[in-house]
């Protein structure tokens, strides 16, 4: 044993106590013949002492890692470590761009400033991008580096903090919903019913103080008062002081600090009074602020659920057992989750398409009410994807899964839905920030108090110093900005709009210039060939129809659309090359020929035909070989049934709109005439709009409304990015916003709505201001009781949840 | 004067409570150590040992300050000023803001060294009650910056009774954390040893101390 050394302790700590050591160093104590530096005498002392008394195995076998880090217990960990497994992290994690994202469901989470302290412990972790906590859902999502940190560290960061967190499942989350509510509904009860009794006492003793109640009586009230206020003190208030020793633990105090002292203090000098039968008592001041607090926390959590069930009904909804074809041409059954991309399965008729694919039959209805919130029947042709979640409507059909899990639209769906509710507008964050500040300040200014008060009346200083803790106990302005967006959120997701980025809710109300995309946006973007010009010389129209669908085959632009389905006949093209914004072009075989070929704007053909002018003065799309011509269309777009109302509603509004559009000025005006847009910007390529778009930035903020899909730049340049739900384009979209309905009468809906929610945010945070900071002179003057104390607190709280819950109607 | 005794002993406790975290840190190693090799019982006769030897240093500057001052009011209001800023001080050192009270622990030194070798006899007879208590108390009489700044307060108590009384109390309040080790959960131990928790009490102490301060200076002015 003497020849074995001690394992060394983290660098500047002492090596007794594991503190930090002075900044000289500390002092010298010789263990096994070598020195080690400790942080005072006392520490010297026992370390000698240890020495002597052959305990040293002591050290060998302490932990020594820094105990201000509290470590986790070992069988824990063991557990986080297998979520690093890759074929198990496949089912609840998303790869993208070399990251890692996952959400998480948090155990434990009791208010907005848990989030604060988890969002900041992670936010330090190498490797780790970018961490969204969202309080209301008690969720966290999680973006890292696979390569720089693993998902058991992130977990086990998180449960260094006292949280659990396991990755989301749906079905769980509805199980601890019930379970924290029936956990807040006994609490409440209790405390419900002693402070009934409670302050029936104390109202008779306030009248005692008037009418002379003989002493014995009072006191005989008072030992009652005591009896009912200790199962409130011991039980209800639990969760207070779970969420004070949390926060104090990680050194970031919240509002239950302040509260658990208040509630402590005022208890226990009510329950020394009682004893010596002298003083005063403050249990209705207890039973009372309990009372209301749990009030408020419960009334927060059921918002949350109503905000929550909306997204986990989703995921239920997907089945869990697939028909997987076979070799033999049979179908055998396999759990979804065990699916693997290429896959081949069927989906029977009435049921719910378990992944994403490639459609192998050749058409197929189905209802995707699920992701878009309409029900209605949309046809969908061989090639095209289906999505999971979707109903297929009529004959079995056949699918190759080209996305499983976490990966399918819906998912992402979902994952947008989350991602939204925690990320909280700026106002909202900096809201936070002052209630967190705010509870050192007020530890502080209460210490204040009761010192100024003792020099000036002894015998008053410990009451008012509790009413200072009581009064401004931060949580009306913890509560303002997060039931806000919550609610927001809750009513955009029932009128079937998708915020992303709820920072929108800040901003939106401010835009004055509104972009908009022409085709697909104030179009309905169904497009049907209305006139077709052959140049019969080149090519007869049985080709030129062929050719055009093989090569628009290639194509997501949604003037190809209707060239997809002309004709039976085929052509065959290799080598398809996209170039965005002016078509396609590839290589057309015929005969043994080889033959370059391009369909696309006049702009691109004539790369080829300098000196082309079109027949059709409508037509938009040309097909043609190097050589020659051999066709133009026209491919025709109708008006949005509600585009008109909607964008004359929002010139009414004082919203200059313009008209961003890759097409022809003669195609734009036209529309552009029948909505009254006054600007009209035509034949620009995604670059350009991204000028005319960043010019426009200086006057102020911009919106831009587009379909998605060859927006992406300017819509992620735009102040606030507008799309519609292309579900297939969803994870891959830069927008802000998601329209799902596809209605673009959703935006009158969307601003109106925004509007208020901002209004409502800032009605919440000014008024919580206020009365925070109007009740705190009030109360260090000593003009308040703790009882009314407590009921101002709570009015605080209530009002500013009652004015969010006008959200949800 | 009932009422201000009343909240010198809740002071002590309280003293005692405080320095869970650095008690955890300091001789939770000792307790450890013996965890394993004792009964709770057994512990719990160490740690009587160490309070005895709390009560009798605290009994012993009572009645040492109190009979030299023999003491007019005044003289006992300057000590407990004197007191407050010890607490003060102390309320620093658990928040680990300011360790000036590594100083104060560099007087018990000369004495421990001393009484060190009769910690190694007791060890061998380590299975009787006897030698358990003995044990304990000359573990009482570490160089410890939290006990000598409970001597300070025990010595303005006045009296040999009210001294011994006094760290009877912290002792008490110190208790918890010795026992963290076997007894009390894991996430006990961790919320003591959290720098969070300790700079909670340092600033209550701070807030106690200044207090106690605010008290003495008016009643110096009432004298």
């Amino acid at each position: 044993m003497a020849s074995s050394t001690l394992p060394d302790v983290p660098e500047g700590l002492c090596f007794h106590c594991l503190q930090p050591l002075p900044e000289d160093g500390g002092y010298p104590v010789t263990l096994h013949n070598k020195t080690y530096s400790v942080c005072c005498y006392g520490c010297q002392a026992v370390a000698e002492t240890i020495a002597q008394q052959n305990l040293l195995h002591f050290y060998q076998y302490r932990d020594t890692s820094n105990p201000l880090q509290v470590p986790l217990v070992p069988e824990e960990l063991q557990q986080l470590t297998a979520y690093d497994d890759e074929q198990l992290q496949q089912q609840f994690t998303r790869s993208e761009d070399g990251l890692r994202s996952i959400n998480l469901s948090i155990d434990g989470m009791t208010c907005s400033a848990c989030a604060w302290l988890i969002e900041q412990h992670l936010s330090r972790l190498a490797g780790v991008q970018q961490v969204q906590v969202n309080a209301t859902t008690e969720r966290v999502a999680i973006r890292w580096q696979p390569d720089a940190v693993k998902l058991s560290e992130i977990l086990q960061a998180i449960a260094e903090l006292g949280y659990r967190a396991l990755p989301f499942q749906a079905a769980n989350q509805e199980q601890e919903f019930k379970q924290r509510r029936r956990y807040f509904v006994t609490r409440l009860g209790v405390a419900g019913l002693a402070t009934m009794q409670v302050m029936m006492l104390a109202i008779g003793l306030y009248f005692g103080v008037v009418s002379d109640l003989d002493a014995e009586l009072r006191q005989f009230m008072w030992w009652i008062s005591l009896f009912m206020a200790t199962p409130v003190l011991l039980y209800s208030a639990q969760p207070f002081y779970i969420s004070a020793i949390r926060s104090i633990q990680a050194g970031q105090p919240n509002m239950d600090v302040p509260v658990t002292f208040a509630l402590l203090s005022a208890y226990g000098a009510s329950a020394y009074a009682t004893f010596i039968n002298e003083g005063e008592v403050y249990f209705e001041s207890v039973a009372m602020f309990t009372f209301f607090l749990l009030v408020g926390r419960y009334f927060e959590l059921l918002a949350r659920q109503k905000a929550v069930s909306a997204a986990a009904n989703l995921v239920k909804l997907l089945p869990a057992i697939a028909q997987r074809e076979i070799a033999n041409g049979e179908y055998e059954s396999v759990a979804v989750n065990r699916l693997q991309i290429g896959d081949v399965i069927q989906v029977l008729p009435g049921a719910t398409i378990p992944a994403d694919g490639e459609l192998l039959s050749k058409s197929a209805g189905v209802n995707e009410s699920i992701l878009t919130g309409e029900s209605r029947l949309v046809n969908k042709y061989q090639h095209e994807t289906v999505l999971a979640g979707s109903i297929n409507q009529n004959q079995a059909i056949r699918i190759k899964v080209s996305a499983i899990q976490q990966q399918t639209v819906l998912a992402s769906i979902i994952e947008l839905q989350d991602l939204a509710l925690s990320r909280k507008p700026k106002l909202a964050r900096v809201a936070e920030r002052m209630a967190s500040k705010f509870v050192v300040r007020i530890l502080m200014l209460a210490a204040a108090t009761f010192l100024i008060w003792t020099i000036i009346d002894p015998a008053e200083a410990f009451w008012v110093t509790l009413s200072v803790l009581v009064a401004t106990c931060p949580c009306a302005l913890a509560l303002a900005a997060p039931t806000a967006v919550t609610g927001a959120i809750h009513k955009l997701n029932k009128s079937g709009i998708l915020l992303r980025n709820a920072d929108v809710l800040q901003i939106l109300p401010d835009v004055k210039t509104v972009f908009v995309d022409k085709t697909g946006t104030l179009t309905t973007g169904e497009f049907t060939l209305q006139q077709l010009h052959v140049y019969k010389e080149h090519a007869d129209e049985i080709t030129v129809k062929a050719l055009a669908q093989a090569l628009e085959n290639h194509s997501e632009h949604p003037l190809a659309a209707p060239l997809r389905h002309l004709t039976e006949a085929r052509e065959s093209v290799a080598d398809v090359q996209n170039e965005a914004g002016y078509g396609l072009q590839a290589n057309w075989r015929t005969d043994g020929h080889v033959t370059p070929v391009r369909i696309g704007s006049l702009r691109f053909i004539q790369q080829w035909h300098p000196t082309f002018s079109p027949k059709l003065t409508s037509a938009q799309v040309f097909l043609a070989t190097s050589q020659h011509v051999l066709a133009e269309m026209q491919v025709g777009d109708k008006l949005r049934h509600d585009t008109q109302a909607t964008i004359a509603a929002m010139q009414a509004a004082g919203i200059e709109v313009i008209m961003l559009t890759g097409d022809r000025l003669e195609l734009a005006e036209q529309i552009a005439e029948q909505l009254n847009i006054k600007h009209v910007f035509a034949n620009l390529l995604p670059a350009d709009k991204l000028d005319k778009l960043t010019s426009a930035q200086i006057d102020g903020p911009v919106a831009m409304i587009g379909d998605g899909l060859n927006d992406g730049p300017v819509l992620a340049q735009a102040d606030v990015s507008i799309t519609f739900g292309h579900a297939a384009d969803l994870a891959r979209t830069a927008a802000d916003v998601v329209l799902l309905r596809n209605q673009f009468s959703a935006l009158n809906q969307f601003s109106e709505i925004t509007s208020k929610a901002r209004k409502i945010l800032r009605q919440n945070i000014l008024w919580a201001l206020i009365y925070n900071i109007g009740i705190l002179p009030v109360a260090m003057a000593g003009f308040v009781t703790p009882y009314i104390a407590a009921i101002g607190m709570s009015l605080s709280s209530l009002i500013v949840l009652l004015n969010s819950l006008r959200l949800y109607r | 004067m009932s009422i201000q005794m009343n909240v010198d002993w809740l002071a002590a406790l309280l003293m005692g409570l405080a320095g869970a975290g650095h008690c955890v840190m300091m001789c939770g190693g000792i307790a450890g150590a013996f965890a394993g090799q004792v009964n709770k019982t057994q512990l719990f006769i160490y740690n009587l040992g160490r309070i005895t030897s709390y009560a009798i240093a605290g009994a012993l500057i009572g009645a040492a300050v109190g009979s030299i001052a023999g003491l007019a009011d005044q003289g006992l209001v300057s000590l407990r000023i004197i007191a407050a800023f010890v607490l003060i001080a102390f309320g620093l050192y658990l928040g680990q803001w300011w360790f000036g009270l590594r100083h104060l622990e560099r007087l018990g030194q000369p004495l421990w060294r001393r009484l060190q070798p009769f910690a190694a006899s007791f060890r061998q007879r380590k299975s009787s009650y006897v030698s358990l208590f003995s044990a304990g108390m000359l573990w009482g009489w570490l160089p410890c910056g939290l006990v000598y700044s409970a001597l300070s307060w025990a010595a303005i108590s006045g009296s040999a009774m009210q001294g011994g009384l006094f760290m009877i109390a912290f002792g008490l309040g110190t208790l918890p954390a010795m026992f963290a080790f076997g007894w009390l959960s894991h996430s006990i131990q961790q919320l003591f040893k959290s720098k969070g928790f300790r700079q909670l009490m340092g600033a209550l102490m701070i807030v106690y101390g200044l207090w106690t301060l605010i008290i003495a200076v008016r009643q110096l002015q009432l004298v």
